[in-house]
């Protein structure tokens, strides 16, 4: 059973798992760190529980005292969220050690899926293409990926093996410039995952991010939910999502739905999954990885399908069968979701930090905003930049990104610098509208500033803003300093004044 | 009280009248000016057109957010302007670069040393922040002054990280 479920997790996909639990009536229990103590999650959850210090190997990736706090709350469901442990078997392990439901897949699947290695040769067998790379993927040493990179061929990526997300994630165009990099990735996957496994993979140009939402019950039942186009990223980061994909046709769809299907069951899969692609400007398409859990970017498949994935991940860890058969999956309109970091775009997407004093959400029509901030909460360093989620859905997609570029628009945040300003160029490009961008489009061919200098300049209204701002708070200081040199108490000058005044 | 307002080089004069009017170049504007919700973000309504902004104070001045784009601007007024033609031009050009952190953060590794000559955006230092490493660079050619961080040192936001001759 699951009546009460531990979120082991922080932030905005806390508040989601939490939202699921309150509807269908189930208590819930929050983890958090020193530095989250006032976070929304912990604020929404029924129980709440101190992890430890900010950083996450002492808080968020501390298995030990997840479970302990599963024990001490009795809590009998775990849902792991995106990140973190989400995608460590062991984790899976000890929850069901514990006698208790993890709200994901098998460790086994996590094990054949989360090592990215086993996952393709485990695919491979059952039919799938996948792209080029290392076959036999353990723990290579450098020496070994050095000697294997030339005959996989430049450029090629190395990836983290516990990987997501873009971390440990680097790019290389010539043996000579791997050896750095393979440090830097190594280092940046050992502090993300805690794994500094690498492996590489032949990097397709001109290619498309396209991947499959999965889910599948523990009765052999699995389904694909359509897909969403992720190639918008910035370093290997997503930063939109969009379903369907532009490219897409009910064709293609169904080849590619009935591939995520099989490599789903070759891992005998069980609850919500993504399996990742690469489609290729010929519509050959590969297989890159899958992940085994919530991905950040499910809720546009949520808008275009109806139906509600974590609380659909929540039915079938109870060993229920799904609630649709793959014909009750429609897809009706269009969705697109933007990623509000707290980047400055105009300082080289720095991460900004602070407390957020204001922060006016955007309403309205056809608009969702999933975040886990609020003003006067504190954006730390200690974790991911990603502050809020804003998704629309439109009846077609051009509505979609009018709907989008309105809410972006209304959007305000106070305190830290954010991306939204990224974004609103991003919605306004051609090449965007059109639908015509791979996963390269925004490192290599976007820029903020051409498409600001295409747009009405307003130097003279500028220029009064900035002076009456400057003037204001010239005038401020100056009553500070009047005030100070008053010579009689204030207490006395108000009875003076009152006396006056009588 | 006048203003010297300069955005991409060009000089406005600006004058507040009062709280409704200011003159620019000697045309007089009727404005509403309204800051919004706090700080940053203001409200301006001039000749029945409405203008939502943000107005950031930078080290270099200040930064206006509006209609999406972003301009780059300084405000003197007439005697920080008098006092500074005095002081003579220049000194910025020849001046030391300091780099600060720009938020706090870990330092994962220090490309260059004492000494060693850099170009215009070069990487000086790899900050880790928000699990991202975060490359920051020159902004002009020169010499690396003294180091004063190490690699592995956590640095809190501003923190002098080296200087740049």
């Amino acid at each position: 059973m699951v009546t009460k479920v531990l979120v082991a997790n922080r932030g905005e996909i806390a508040v989601r798992i939490i939202r699921a639990c309150r509807e269908l009536g189930v208590d819930t229990v929050a983890v958090y760190s020193e530095a989250d103590r006032k976070a929304l999650h912990v604020r929404y959850a029924d129980e709440a529980y101190l992890l430890g210090p900010a950083p996450s190997r002492e808080s968020y990736l501390r298995l030990d005292k997840i479970m302990d706090i599963v024990r001490k709350s009795g809590a009998d469901a775990v849902h792991p969220g995106y990140g973190f442990l989400a995608e460590r078997e062991d984790f899976a392990q000890a929850c069901l050690d514990e006698g208790i439901t993890f709200i994901g897949p098998k460790p086994s699947a996590i094990a054949a899926m989360g090592d990215k290695g086993v996952a393709r040769s485990t695919v491979v067998k059952a039919g799938v293409k996948v792209v080029p790379g290392t076959e036999d993927v353990g723990n290579l040493s450098n020496e070994d990926l050095l000697a294997l990179a030339p005959k996989i061929g430049f450029p090629l990526l190395i990836k983290a093996t516990a990987g997501g997300g873009g971390k440990g994630m680097r790019e290389v165009r010539s043996i000579d410039e791997m050896p750095a990099l393979l440090m830097s990735a190594r280092r940046e996957a050992e502090s993300a995952f805690g794994d500094g496994n690498v492996y590489l993979e032949k990097l397709v140009e001109g290619a498309r991010h396209i991947e499959f939402q999965i889910m599948a019950d523990g009765q052999g039942n699995v389904i694909h939910l359509g897909e969403r186009d992720c190639s918008l990223q910035r370093r290997h980061q997503k930063l939109v999502e969009e379903t369907p994909s532009p490219v897409m046709d009910e064709e293609l769809r169904a080849r590619m739905g009935a591939v995520a299907v099989k490599a789903a069951q070759a891992v005998d899969y069980m609850n919500a999954g993504t399996i990742e692609f690469l489609l290729d400007k010929d519509k050959n398409f590969f297989f890159l990885e899958m992940n085994t859990r919530l991905q950040v970017e499910h809720p546009i498949t949520e808008m275009v399908t109806g139906i509600d994935i974590v609380k659909e991940q929540i039915r079938v860890a109870r060993g229920r069968v799904l609630s649709y058969k793959q014909e009750d999956v429609k897809l009706t309109g269009a969705s697109i979701e933007c990623r509000i970091n707290a980047e400055d775009p105009y300082n080289g997407f720095l991460p900004s930090t602070g407390r957020i004093t204001q922060a006016i959400l955007p309403t309205g029509p056809g608009i969702r905003v999933d975040t886990g901030m609020y003003p006067g909460f504190e954006i730390t360093p200690y974790y991911d930049p990603m502050i809020a989620k804003l998704i629309v859905w439109g009846e077609t997609r051009a509505q979609a990104i009018l709907r989008m570029r309105r809410a972006l628009e209304e959007y305000r945040v106070v305190g830290v610098r954010t991306n939204i300003p990224f974004h609103q160029s991003l919605m306004d490009s051609t090449r965007f509208m059109a639908g015509q961008y791979d996963t390269r489009f925004v490192e290599e061919r976007f820029s903020m500033e051409e498409l600001a200098e295409s747009r009405k300049s307003f130097p003279e209204i500028a220029a009064i803003l900035a002076t009456l701002v400057a003037h204001q708070q010239t005038q401020r200081s100056a009553q500070i300093v009047r005030r100070g040199e008053r010579d009689a108490s204030n207490w006395k000058w108000v009875g003076r004044w009152e006396r006056m005044h009588r | 009280m006048k203003y010297i307002t300069t955005l991409d080089g060009k000089e406005y004069s600006i004058e507040i009248i009062d709280a409704h009017h200011v003159a620019i170049d000697g045309r007089v504007q009727e404005v509403d000016f309204e800051s919004i919700s706090g700080q940053p973000v203001f409200s301006l309504i001039v000749d029945g057109k409405s203008y939502e902004s943000y107005v950031y104070e930078t080290e270099e001045g200040w930064q206006v957010l509006t209609r999406g784009r972003q301009y780059n601007l300084t405000v003197e007024d007439e005697r920080e302007k008098r006092l500074r033609a005095a002081a003579g031009s220049g000194v910025a050009e020849s001046g030391e670069y300091h780099l600060k952190a720009p938020m706090p953060g870990l330092v994962v590794s220090i490309p260059v040393k004492e000494g060693d000559k850099v170009e215009k955006g070069q990487v000086l230092v790899i900050l880790e922040s928000m699990k991202m490493q975060n490359e920051l660079k020159s902004p002009k050619a020169g010499v690396v002054g003294r180091i004063r961080v190490k690699q592995g040192e956590t640095v809190e936001q501003r923190q002098a990280l080296l200087s740049v001759q």
